[in-house]
């Protein structure tokens, strides 16, 4: 209980059904103050009901959360109370003014109205809504809509953000905006963000959580996750020479486990696999220039977090299928 | 309190930007003007607007519920509900809110009630009394048909279903009550309790010009209860 405290955000054995469909199966997580939190898993997986029972929008069928201490069900609106909230897709009221939409919410969460005219301020020049305040939300594009919709949740500068596909719509400029919006937030508050995209979540949190049908695969630093990859790091070169000399050539060096070459055009092209994680970079160049052979690139490539996501996700039947065929 | 007039005045706002609006308004002071012209505008006619307000009682049956249809459901079908419930508020503020937003709207649809007693006080001499107790029982009957469709739209997405169900819990309170208590097989507690339902039988009185506490206890309660009903329904949405 002590540790709840703790924790902005605590999860403990979530399970939710809906009918005999189960969403959520057994969901333990917590989630420590000041944590930029990803949540990633394929559509279906539950990420979106999780989300919606943190902010207390859904029951869980078993289990407890409690956000800042607050349980989701027993004390639902001091929960509420300290959490900013962009649902999936966006709802907004399309006949509303961006600021009128902003400064209902504001009313309903309890801020006075020069805390209201500040923050207004403060979170339409953050979004880049600033130049289209006065305009009907239903007239605005989709990346203008999220934008609101982001406001919107930032208003009342919560403790605790849950951001649902916060990407979804924005364009890769708003993507990179949207970057250094979440790096100056993460001072001040707790955010857990589901996403679709890879290369977004790696670049942006601390923390990722990965869900499959509604459970817990992976938990971890996006590094410590990539680490993870079977055969993780390799170095690439490309080297004039033939290419069964070329291959026996980087097998003699030490810490070297698999070379794999391909000859295009009077070079060669070695991806090499070391063992464990180690960079080979420095002794595989020595071992080519010994030969006197030229070499026009070396590269050590890092296995990313879409690496790690694939070997989560596929399905062991797939690598025999792709060999018959 | 706040909050439910923040949502209030939202709801009211957001009204007059869908063009139900319009046609329910434009529906409705066309059908009190000639009903006007008809029943109490005439040479030799009573002075009195009894007839209009009786019809306009019935008018309000088809046309109140087409303003109420849209309060829940709408925000169900579009989303905004998940936003909105999932801020620090209670879903008995979010409903009166609605509610009384709706009920905004009900002054404005009664206005011409109001000029049209004016061009009758101008031509001749009615009595104010049964005119002013007879809008407050318009606004009685409104505000319950309102509440009614409040808890028809907490039920459904759908706004024509919405729709429906309003119309068929007002008309089995208003013709079928009074239908089945002309069965003699009755007994006669059910035939007084179908009577009390009855909410043109509670109406009347009004239009006579006569507040009886009993009568505005009547229309107060079921306000009451039809607005607890849709806040259970409202509350049930969480627990599925």
């Amino acid at each position: 209980m002590a540790l709840k405290g703790f924790h902005m955000i605590h999860a403990d054995q979530l399970v939710k059904w809906f009918g005999p469909t189960r969403a959520v199966g057994g969901l333990t997580f917590s989630i420590p103050k000041g944590q930029v939190v990803g949540f990633l898993g394929p559509n279906g997986a539950g990420k979106s009901t999780t989300l919606r029972i943190l902010t207390g929008y859904l029951p869980p069928t078993s289990g407890s959360a409690s956000i800042a201490g607050h349980d989701v069900l027993k004390a639902s609106e001091a929960a509420r109370a300290t959490i900013g909230y962009l649902p999936e897709s966006t709802p907004l009221y399309p006949e509303m003014r961006v600021e009128e939409y902003l400064d209902y919410r504001g009313k309903l969460l309890d801020m006075t109205r020069p805390d209201r005219v500040r923050r207004i301020g403060e979170v339409c020049d953050r979004c880049g809504l600033s130049h289209i305040r006065r305009r009907l939300i239903g007239q605005l594009s989709k990346g203008n809509r999220q934008r609101v919709g982001l406001a919107q949740a930032l208003l009342h500068e919560p403790a605790v953000l849950f951001l649902d596909e916060p990407t979804a719509g924005l364009d890769p400029d708003q993507i990179t905006h949207f970057r250094e919006l979440i790096a100056e937030l993460r001072k001040k508050h707790t955010i857990l963000l589901s996403s679709h995209i890879l290369a977004e979540i790696e670049k942006t949190v601390d923390r990722v959580l990965i869900l499959k049908e509604g459970e817990l695969v992976a938990d971890g630093a996006p590094d410590e996750l990539c680490g993870r990859v079977v055969g993780g790091s390799r170095v690439l070169v490309d080297v004039q020479a033939q290419a069964d000399a070329l291959s026996a050539a980087l097998r003699q060096v030490t810490g070297v486990s698999e070379v794999q070459t391909t000859p295009h055009d009077g070079w060669c092209h070695a991806e090499v696999t070391p063992e464990g994680d180690k960079d080979l970079r420095q002794s595989l160049v020595k071992a080519v220039t010994d030969k006197g052979w030229p070499i026009r690139e070396v590269t050590r490539r890092k296995a990313n977090l879409e690496d790690y996501y694939l070997q989560l996700f596929r399905e062991p039947g797939d690598a025999p299928a792709a060999a018959t065929a | 309190m706040p909050h439910v007039l923040t949502i209030a005045k939202r709801e009211l706002t957001s009204l007059f930007f869908s063009p139900i609006a319009y046609v329910v308004l434009g529906l409705f002071g066309l059908s009190t003007v000639l009903l006007f012209l008809r029943v109490s505008f005439y040479p030799g006619a009573p002075a009195e607007m009894r007839g209009v307000f009786s019809s306009v009682a019935v008018l309000m049956i088809f046309l109140v519920p087409a303003i109420s249809m849209r309060l829940l459901s709408e925000e169900y079908r579009s989303g905004t509900i998940e936003p909105l419930m999932t801020l620090p508020i209670s879903d008995t503020q979010v409903v009166l809110g609605k509610w009384l937003g709706a009920m905004g709207f009900l002054l404005s649809l009664l206005a011409p009630l109001i000029v049209l007693a004016g061009v009758l006080a101008f031509n001749a001499d009615p009595d104010l009394g049964p005119i002013v107790t007879g809008v407050l029982g318009l606004l009685l009957v409104g505000g319950l048909y309102l509440a009614i469709g409040t808890f028809a739209s907490a039920t459904t997405q759908n706004q024509i279903i919405a729709f429906i169900v309003t119309i068929f819990i007002i008309l089995a309170l208003t013709y079928l009550s009074s239908y089945l208590a002309q069965n003699d097989w009755l007994y006669d507690w059910v035939k007084q309790g179908l009577f009390y339902l009855n909410i043109y039988e509670q109406y009347a009185d009004f239009a006579k010009g006569l507040i009886d506490l009993g009568r505005v206890v009547f229309f107060v309660s079921g306000i009451g209860l039809f607005l607890f009903f849709a806040t259970l329904t409202l509350q049930s949405r969480r627990w599925r």
